[in-house]
């Protein structure tokens, strides 16, 4: 049975990470909508799948996952050998990517996640941001991009010269920020950040994806 | 070979977190304590070796390494036979999606809602606000009844065992019961009895009692 994707439309947030990582590992797959506004995610069936009632999930031939970092996760192991690497395999190797992974989770989600709760959720749903809020958020995430830049001063991405899963789960919210005219990720202020950023964003995996949205493989 | 040293607050949350897991694991260790209270962890020696600032990290024989997370994943998969992180496939993936539940369903709020606890019972000179831990008591609470759904058909978190994704819960879950009583706390209420009944196992974990007062070196078992 080919592995069955639950997401929502947009290509973003876990859903868009997952979708990236399908594309990567060069997984075959049917994409199956989940439409929240029509609150197809609280459906009894759904929530047997994932008690928490968010996208995405995965079934694998009977399989059933949720938590996007965690589906990532599964399909470089079960697809192994097939794509892209997203974590390397050796202790030490594996040890510097966790460290990345984890400094996205605690260090720059949070602040970017009000950034783009302002700037970019309230602005589309024709609400007034709280610039004040928006450039706590800006000038958090400005102080992390400053480590960011000492790190890639040393490699070409975040945990060695290869793309990992770390580079990945940056693909969740951040890419929503030039999209708004919002260029912290560019800034030429720090240059190396501003050349992995553009790598990530010239990726021609995210280009197609972006380009042709979700949908099935088969 | 050199004894694990762990760099960090003898009370600090994660660096308790780490010694938690340490102890689970039976590793040897070395606390050095880091005067975050003069600014030790912004020194250029210091953002040297951890570019963020922060506590704790880990010296293992000379392989540096933060992120609490990461530390404990490390760890965990340097001793296998304690099954913290379990290598069956499917098994890991289990772990993996249990792990992330704590990420992103559990330590947003419980942290800011038990950070702020924890000033107010240590007596920290910190300004505390009571609506940020209302609000976000408030959210726990919501995504605890996804924790019982998963707690009343298995005993942990990812399956039948204990794993790290439970462990990730300490301090935090604790700290967050500082707004209630023994008897009566968000992470101990009657209406979810799965998940009082999985608390009380991971507080009564000698990881856990043996840090009470704070991380001390531990160099035997």
């Amino acid at each position: 049975m080919v592995l069955k994707f639950y997401a929502s439309q947009f290509v973003a947030a876990g859903n868009g990470i997952v979708a990236l990582a399908l594309a990567e590992k060069q997984v075959a797959f049917e994409f199956v909508p989940i439409d929240m506004a029509a609150k197809e995610h609280k459906t009894e069936e759904y929530m047997a799948m994932n008690p928490f009632a968010q996208v995405p999930a995965i079934n694998d031939d009977g399989f059933a996952m949720y938590e996007s970092r965690a589906i990532c996760r599964y399909l470089d192991e079960r697809f192994a050998g097939q794509g892209a690497t997203l974590v390397p395999k050796g202790m030490k190797g594996r040890a510097v990517v966790e460290q990345a992974i984890s400094v996205e989770s605690m260090s720059f989600a949070p602040p970017l996640s009000k950034v783009v709760m302002e700037l970019v959720f309230k602005v589309h749903r024709g609400l007034a941001p709280d610039q004040a809020l928006a450039d706590e958020g800006l000038k958090e995430i400005s102080d992390k991009l400053d480590v960011y830049e000492v790190i890639l001063a040393k490699h070409k991405y975040l945990a060695g010269d290869d793309f990992t899963l770390a580079d990945l789960v940056h693909y969740a919210y951040a890419p929503m920020l030039g999209e708004n005219g919002v260029d912290i990720m560019t800034a030429k202020e720090r240059p190396n950040v501003a050349r992995w950023w553009n790598e990530l964003m010239s990726r021609p995996t995210w280009v197609k994806l972006k380009a042709e949205g979700m949908k099935s493989t088969v | 070979m050199a004894i694990l040293k762990l760099h960090g607050g003898k009370q600090a949350t994660c660096t308790r977190r780490v010694a938690t897991v340490l102890h689970e694991l039976q590793v040897p260790f070395e606390l050095i304590e880091v005067d975050v209270a003069n600014g030790a962890h912004k020194s250029p020696e210091y953002l040297k070796i951890q570019p963020f600032g922060q506590i704790p990290y880990i010296d293992d024989d000379g392989f540096l390494l933060y992120e609490t997370r990461a530390i404990c994943r490390y760890i965990a998969a340097k001793y296998p036979e304690y099954g913290l992180i379990p290598t069956e496939p499917k098994a890991n993936a289990l772990f993996e999606q249990a792990a992330s539940v704590e990420l992103t369903n559990f330590d947003p709020s419980a942290s800011k809602a038990g950070l702020q606890l924890w000033i107010r019972k240590m007596g920290y000179p910190f300004p505390t606000d009571d609506k940020i831990i209302a609000d976000n008591l408030e959210t726990l609470e919501k995504k605890l009844d996804a924790y019982e759904a998963i707690l009343s058909k298995q005993r942990y978190l990812a399956g039948e065992t204990i794993t790290l994704a439970d462990i990730f819960h300490l301090p935090y879950g604790v700290f967050v019961t500082y707004a209630g009583s023994e008897s009566d706390s968000v992470m101990n209420r009657a209406s979810r009895p799965n998940v009082a009944r999985w608390y009380k196992q991971l507080i009564s974990r000698p990881s856990w009692l043996a840090y009470l007062d704070g991380v001390t070196t531990t160099t035997a078992y």
